[in-house]
């Protein structure tokens, strides 16, 4: 039998994300029928890439799609005024 | 005017040098200070803390941060405050600092912070010894925050901090986790000092603008939140003049 997406999948998959060497805790994880689909925004593309990696290799039969973005990081411009 | 610009939880490791440099170094331009509310690394390791000195220090601005709970993760928050004092950076921790910019006196006050939640949803200091351990550390440190923001005279005083004052700018999170986002103890130490500007970071997923019940106006600066390398705040303008100096 196939790994059950079901909220204790999505828990696990939220404690591996914060306990880990990935320390995010800003992932979102939906679940669809067939498919979980990750969210949120990461610091660099390496980040992204390990996020789906150890998700892939803890829950091999799981299929993930990755929305993970990459935080940009151009100066502003504009400014507000605070009154 | 005072022009600061502010950023937050930019959890910096080696694979992030080089991302927020560029933007970094047209600072000087742009903005009189810069301050980081927080999550300055991923892991809390001495390591990351030198790799944030080494994006973030030596700019041609001063630089004030506050720690954040990352920053905690390693229980090396002692060290990564030696790592980045000795980089030339100033870290708060229930204290203010002052700056001399153009002739006026701008006030920092910063702690980390903590949870606890907000009026009518937030957790009482009562009960198991664990709870009112949580909730006790909540108001030490907003005390703390209440008295450093007493503590300086200046012609503009922002305080900076890692957990939210407020709920407005949790918009986007979900309710559940308010309580681990913030609490109502910071705004209520904000709203008691004549405070211009709150900075907080923390919540990935919250909004940007919201006031604390007093009226103080306060900035989500999350990295994830602001989408750019810093968002620039101008405080006591002498005239109405918005456009940044083209580069």
């Amino acid at each position: 039998m196939g790994t059950q997406l079901d909220e204790y999948l999505e828990a696990e998959i939220q404690s591996l994300l914060a306990d880990g060497r990935i320390a995010e805790l800003g992932i979102t994880v939906l679940r669809r029928e067939n498919l979980l689909v990750l969210g949120g925004e990461v610091e660099t593309p390496q980040r992204r890439d390990e996020i789906c990696r150890q998700i892939t290799e803890r829950f091999p039969d799981v299929e993930i799609a990755c929305d993970i973005g990459i935080i940009r990081a151009q100066a502003p411009s504009e400014v507000e005024e605070i009154s | 005017m005072i022009r600061i610009a502010a950023v937050g939880d930019v959890h910096v490791d080696s694979d992030v040098l080089g991302r927020f440099r560029p933007a970094l170094e047209q600072l000087p331009d742009r903005a009189d200070v810069l301050l980081v509310a927080g999550d300055l690394t991923r892991h809390g390791t001495v390591e990351e803390a030198r790799c944030f000195a080494r994006e973030f220090g030596g700019l041609a601005v001063p630089v004030v941060v506050v720690l954040g709970n990352h920053d905690h993760q390693s229980d090396q928050q002692s060290r990564i405050t030696d790592v980045l004092t000795d980089s030339g950076i100033t870290v708060l921790e229930a204290e203010a600092t002052v700056l001399e910019l153009h002739g006026r006196r701008l006030g920092i006050a910063g702690v980390k912070g903590f949870g606890g939640g907000f009026a009518g949803a937030c957790a009482s200091n009562f009960g198991e010894r664990e709870m009112k351990d949580f909730v006790g550390t909540t108001e030490v440190i907003a005390r703390r925050l209440q008295d450093a923001l007493l503590s300086v005279r200046v012609d503009a005083l922002v305080a900076l901090t890692h957990y939210a004052p407020v709920p407005d700018t949790l918009v986007g999170e979900p309710l559940e986790i308010y309580p681990f986002l913030g609490c109502y103890q910071l705004g209520r130490a904000i709203d008691a000092a004549p405070t211009a500007l709150a900075l907080h970071g923390h919540a990935h997923h919250g909004s940007e603008r919201g006031r604390t019940p007093g009226g103080v106006p306060v900035r989500n600066v999350a990295h994830p939140v602001i989408k750019q390398a810093y968002n620039v705040y101008q405080l006591l303008s002498e005239e109405v003049d918005l456009e940044l100096i083209a580069t």
